[in-house]
């Protein structure tokens, strides 16, 4: 029971920053507050004891002066001890003694539990030297001060008197200024304790936790956090800041959600463009196949159809035989619908942005593959004719080729500019599609392996793969082809083997554009052919 | 016939779609030649003027495609049509530019086939003085 609650404060003490920081507070103010007192107690102490030094020298010295009076006026020793008598009432007096020159107790009067003094040291002294002296001493009641006074003898000689004065009063005095002085001490810190407490709960604990409250609350992703800043000190400062930083995380946050949910929309939009377009290839491929023996089919039946009578028991056959290719002429038609990617919608469009959407969509598969991908665009290219959708997916398709075809460490380029940029020495390659206006010529660089001309024969024909086995589709290139061929653009392959690939993409700029000039234009027609 | 006997040179790899072909064509009268490829075409062309090319696109060596503008050069007065796997727009669109009359999507019915040779034989007709 007690453990824990040790535990709990220990706890506290670990954790609460406003715990320790008053138990620090408390304890430094203990510490200056006690030497403080402690000093000045002493000195009150000292001044006390001085005091009754002085108190006891005053009487000591009166008391000499009556004695000597009376002795001179011939007093006995028994007159004395009863003048002694009525002194010894003094509060504080333990004894008075009277010696003669020769250190002999004359007179004498002792309070009640007082030892009776002998002449000792320090009387002697006082009798030979002829001066006051005084000290401390330790008795069975407590300590004493005496004080020895010396004073003229009738016979012109040297006697003494010693008075002992009990510091018990003093000492009591003391203990009560201590105890005072402690207790109003104490009454002091605990109410500087308590108004510290209350002061930074009110105003820094309880800010302070709904500033941790809000902080935890937005690192757990409740970015709507706020908090209330009805102040204009530090801690209003900090909840301001606070929430302006919360504000800004918010809008931050908002961004990169929206930016991601773009993103994926734009990758789920590729793939599934992609995924069409494969089965639109597929399918084209099939429709191709069947067309011819379908087209045999179906004309062989309405060759009949024309000569056959209406009424001839066979004519449900050949109706039948009618009726079912148009079925399967109408299935091929809606898969071919379905799937193929619809005609482009060619409007001028600026290059760029399509090439920065490919690149930022596959920045990470690069990073990931150790794979440099640079964007080399130069500024002001012309606007080009073109279906945006489509033509991202051709250089997505060309990226993609060129990312797995170099290895970890190499680097791939999209550049623009008329001109190849692989050397013509060694140079194979491979033109797909004729433009016959102006282009803008959009590259692809790798640094793969290269393809054999053999290889690059067989790049555009749909299934052809130099990738491992299920890795590429073998559509990827058809599919840019004909989407560029679309474009009414075309499409070259440069290889040189063991240097790498360059893909160049030509597609028509957008009326009203500059055209290019003349010669360009037949050096692009002579590659074609 | 009322048709004066128009000639049709018919190119097509697929031998049952040639003679299919052949079969309809010759049935509506019209003088039908047949070639299974390119080389055959152009030999054919050589020996004689037709007054129509009917052609297959995708054939083993040169293509529909491919052979089309030469015979535009070299028989201008002859009208091709074009016939393809359903839905090859871009071919169709190539085809139209290098001066095919028609287009045919396989699988065509023979109504569309008789519509394609008498438009692009009416236009040629209506065209010559």
């Amino acid at each position: 029971m007690r453990g824990q609650w040790l535990r709990a404060i220990g706890n506290r003490l670990r954790h609460n920053l406003t715990t320790r920081l008053i138990i620090l507070l408390v304890l430094a103010l203990m510490v200056i507050t006690g030497i403080n007192d402690y000093t000045r107690l002493v000195h009150e102490r000292e001044q006390l004891v001085a005091q009754t030094q002085k108190d006891e020298r005053i009487f000591a010295e009166t008391l000499a002066l009556a004695v000597r009076y009376n002795l001179r006026r011939g007093r006995t020793t028994e007159e004395l001890e009863g003048l002694l008598e009525e002194i010894v009432a003094r509060p504080g007096l333990a004894a008075v003694v009277i010696y003669n020159p020769d250190a002999g107790v004359v007179a004498r009067t002792l309070a009640s539990g007082t030892e009776a003094p002998t002449p000792d040291d320090l009387v002697r002294r006082s009798l030979t030297q002829r001066e006051a002296v005084s000290a401390m001493a330790d008795s069975p009641s407590g300590r004493i001060l005496r004080y020895v006074q010396p004073f003229r003898w009738p016979g012109g000689r040297t006697a003494a008197i010693e008075v002992q004065q009990t510091l018990r009063e003093m000492e009591n005095q003391f203990r009560r200024a201590v105890r005072t002085t402690i207790i109003s001490r104490l009454l002091v810190l605990g109410l500087f304790v308590l108004s510290i407490v209350v002061l930074t709960r009110w105003s820094i604990a309880r800010p302070i936790r709904a500033l941790v409250a809000a902080a935890r609350a937005v690192g757990h992703g409740d970015l709507g956090q706020r908090i209330a800043v009805p102040r204009q000190d530090e801690i209003g400062e900090l909840a301001a800041e606070f929430n302006r930083m919360a504000e800004n995380l918010q809008t931050a946050n908002a961004e990169l959600v929206r930016q991601a949910e773009e993103r994926l929309r734009l990758e789920q939009e590729v793939q599934q463009t992609q995924k069409l377009a494969t089965v639109g290839m597929l399918a084209a491929e099939v429709a191709h196949e069947i067309g011819t023996p379908l087209n045999v089919i179906s004309g062989r039946a309405e060759v009949l159809d024309r000569v056959v009578p209406r009424d001839h028991p066979d004519r449900r056959n050949l109706d039948v035989i009618l009726s079912q290719a148009e079925r399967i002429k109408g299935i091929i038609r809606s898969l071919l619908d379905y799937t193929r990617p619809r005609r482009p919608t060619l409007r001028p469009e600026p290059i760029l942005p399509i090439i920065g959407r490919v690149a930022s969509l596959l920045m990470e598969r690069s990073q990931r593959r150790g794979v440099r991908l640079h964007l080399e665009m130069p500024i002001g290219l012309p606007s080009v004719m073109a279906d945006p959708e489509h033509l991202q997916q051709v250089f997505l398709n060309l990226v993609l080729n060129a990312l797995d075809a170099t290895e970890k460490g190499g680097a791939v380029r999209i550049t623009a500019g008329p001109d190849p940029e692989l050397p013509s020495e060694g140079r194979g390659s491979i033109l797909r599609g004729k433009a016959d206006t102006a282009t803008l010529a959009v590259h692809v660089i790798d640094e793969g392996k290269g393809l054999s001309a053999e290889e690059l024969n067989h790049a555009f024909e749909p299934f052809f793969s130099t990738k491992g086995r299920g890795q590429g589709t073998g559509l990827g290139l058809p599919i840019a082809e004909e989407i560029v061929r679309a474009h009414r653009g075309e499409i070259e392959m440069l290889s040189i083997q063991g240097r790498g690939t360059e893909v160049i993409v030509r597609i028509p700029v957008a009326d009203g554009e500059p055209l290019a000039p003349q010669p360009a234009k037949e050096e692009v027609s002579k590659d074609g052919r | 016939m009322a048709k004066q006997r128009r000639s049709i040179l018919v190119v097509d790899d697929d031998a049952e779609m040639r003679a299919l072909l052949l079969d309809v064509l010759r049935n509506e009268g019209y003088d039908v030649v047949e070639a299974k490829d390119g080389t055959e075409a152009v030999l054919a062309l050589r020996a004689r003027a037709f007054d129509l090319i009917l052609m297959d696109k995708n054939m083993p060596g040169p293509s529909g495609l491919d052979l089309l503008p030469g015979f535009r050069r070299v028989c201008p007065d002859s009208q091709v049509i074009l016939m393809t796997a359903f839905g090859d727009v871009p071919s169709y669109i190539e085809a139209v530019e290098k001066g095919a009359a028609e287009y045919l999507f396989k699988p065509f019915r023979m109504e569309e086939l008789r519509a394609a040779i008498a438009k692009a034989l009416h236009i040629d007709a209506q065209s010559r003085p």
